[in-house]
């Protein structure tokens, strides 16, 4: 199962592009308050992030693809879950020249994955923003595909459906679950990535999960399943 | 709200903090005492521990093999762009500067007291259509053809207007075939800029565009220098569009 989630039906914008926090904010009424610099820890780039940093402010040939393929699966996977997997790839596109276009002006205070996902999550949240007039697509038509396309095991067909539960979450939510508990993020770099408060994190990520696991029972998946998956 | 559960005394949040250890100390104390004697929230407990693992275990999906050369032919275009960009400039700054040095020569040239035509209407600023493109570095270069087509087009006016005060020592003949001049070279700039609206992000159209504009702000400035001495801008080594 890969690919499982895609674009939900989104309200249209109510203000312009902007941060992270404010566009969450416009489409999900969150109350994220100023950046928390005091609660989120920073975490310096790594050694190896500094070499490579350096090689691409050189030039060096090959660095900027050494850079991509470190952090592509990372940024797709957001984008995926994000904005689909339709326009998943455009949005890794626009994340990445983003990346490629700030990394001179990058300071190096926070963790290279920390600024990463955040200007993935931004130009994620940027892409919906600017098509959420247009035509959507359908929600769930990858998903019963991909059910479909598989050998059909209990654990497959969970991980569709939490998937598909998913993309069904405000944008907000599924934002803080995405790079907490898929992703694997601690709530101080999700508080850096998205400029809120460490506490709006965490809180955010239990309604997330709370919403999400009424959803699965709706769904007809079982706490059992769920143990068994 | 816990699926399925009929004990009220916590929600599936606080549950969930209580799984991550965000609870304070006294708070995750009565949550595990009363877990320990309360079958519901104890199965509410095992079932956000197994989805958050489920969660934890979705697969992370590989990038499509186009996405590198997607981004890469796009930062070469950026840096394309970045290189036309001064390339564009470079004209707009000479004409800008032709543009001021002929304000200056004809300004202090020109008789003082000479009668005022009233101005033509100043034709209407260059917009370049905006084409909706997905590419925000081409979006920027766009933006950037737009800046510079403004800027020659107040060249253009700027030495228009000194004209029309020149103008009005010329014969009628004289006027005719300077307003043949220009409807030419308007016409020019009209298909050229047209050109540059059907083709966003290729700079062929916005160079012609381009030239198109110093061809006839290079025109004015002559007319408007020499024009004093009788229609000098109709001579041999006048500009002719």
């Amino acid at each position: 199962m890969d690919n499982a989630s895609a674009s939900m039906p989104v309200k249209p914008p109510t203000t312009p592009m902007l941060g992270a926090t404010a566009q969450l904010s416009a489409v999900d009424g969150l109350q994220l308050g100023p950046r928390a610099t005091a609660d989120a820890k920073v975490h310096a780039p790594a050694d190896n992030d500094v070499a490579l940093i350096a090689a691409v402010r050189r030039g060096d040939a090959g660095s900027r693809e050494a850079l991509y393929h470190r952090f592509k699966r990372r940024v797709y996977a957001l984008a995926v879950r994000i904005v689909g997997p339709i326009e998943a790839e455009e949005v890794s596109q626009e994340a990445f020249i983003r990346i490629f276009r700030g990394l001179e002006k990058f300071r190096g205070d926070a963790a290279l994955a920390t600024w990463i996902y955040r200007l993935a999550v931004n130009a994620a949240l940027s892409h919906r923003s600017r098509r959420s007039t247009g035509p959507q697509p359908e929600a769930d038509d990858d998903v019963d595909m991909q059910v479909g396309a598989e050998p059909v095991r209990g654990d497959a067909v969970l991980r569709v459906r939490i998937e598909r539960a998913l993309k069904r979450l405000p944008v907000g939510y599924r934002t803080v679950i995405v790079l907490h508990d898929v992703e694997g993020l601690e709530h101080e770099e999700i508080a850096q990535i998205l400029g809120c408060h460490v506490g709006t994190s965490k809180s955010q990520l239990h309604k997330a999960r709370a919403r999400l696991r009424e959803m699965l029972a709706a769904d007809g998946i079982t706490a059992a399943a769920l143990e068994n998956g | 709200m816990k699926p399925g559960a009929t004990c009220k005394t916590y929600t599936t949040e606080r549950l969930s903090a209580f799984v991550d250890g965000d609870l304070p100390p006294a708070e995750a104390g009565a949550v595990r005492a009363h877990a320990s004697g309360c079958a519901d929230c104890t199965a509410a407990l095992a079932d956000l521990r197994a989805l958050v693992t489920n969660v934890r275990a979705l697969d992370v999906p590989e990038p499509p093999p186009t996405l590198w050369p997607a981004i890469e032919g796009a930062l070469h275009r950026r840096e394309r762009f970045a290189w036309l960009k001064i390339s564009l400039w470079r004209p707009v700054g000479i004409g800008a500067l032709a543009g001021a040095v002929a304000v200056v020569l004809v300004t202090v040239a020109l008789p003082a007291g000479r009668a005022r035509w009233n101005r033509e209407p100043a034709a209407p600023p260059v917009q370049i259509a905006a084409t909706p493109v997905s590419d925000p570095l081409l979006h920027e270069a766009e933006a950037e053809f737009a800046q510079a087509a403004a800027a020659y087009e107040r060249s253009i006016e700027k030495l228009r207007g000194l004209l029309v005060r020149e103008e009005a020592r010329w014969s009628p003949q004289e006027r005719t075939r300077m307003a043949e001049r220009l409807g030419r070279l308007d016409d020019v700039i009209a298909r050229s800029r047209e050109l540059a609206r059907r083709t966003p992000g290729d700079s062929a159209g916005n160079e012609q565009l381009f030239a198109a504009y110093q061809q006839k702000i290079a025109f004015l400035a002559a007319a408007v220098h020499r024009g004093g001495e009788s229609g000098e801008w109709d001579k041999p080594g006048g500009h002719r569009p």
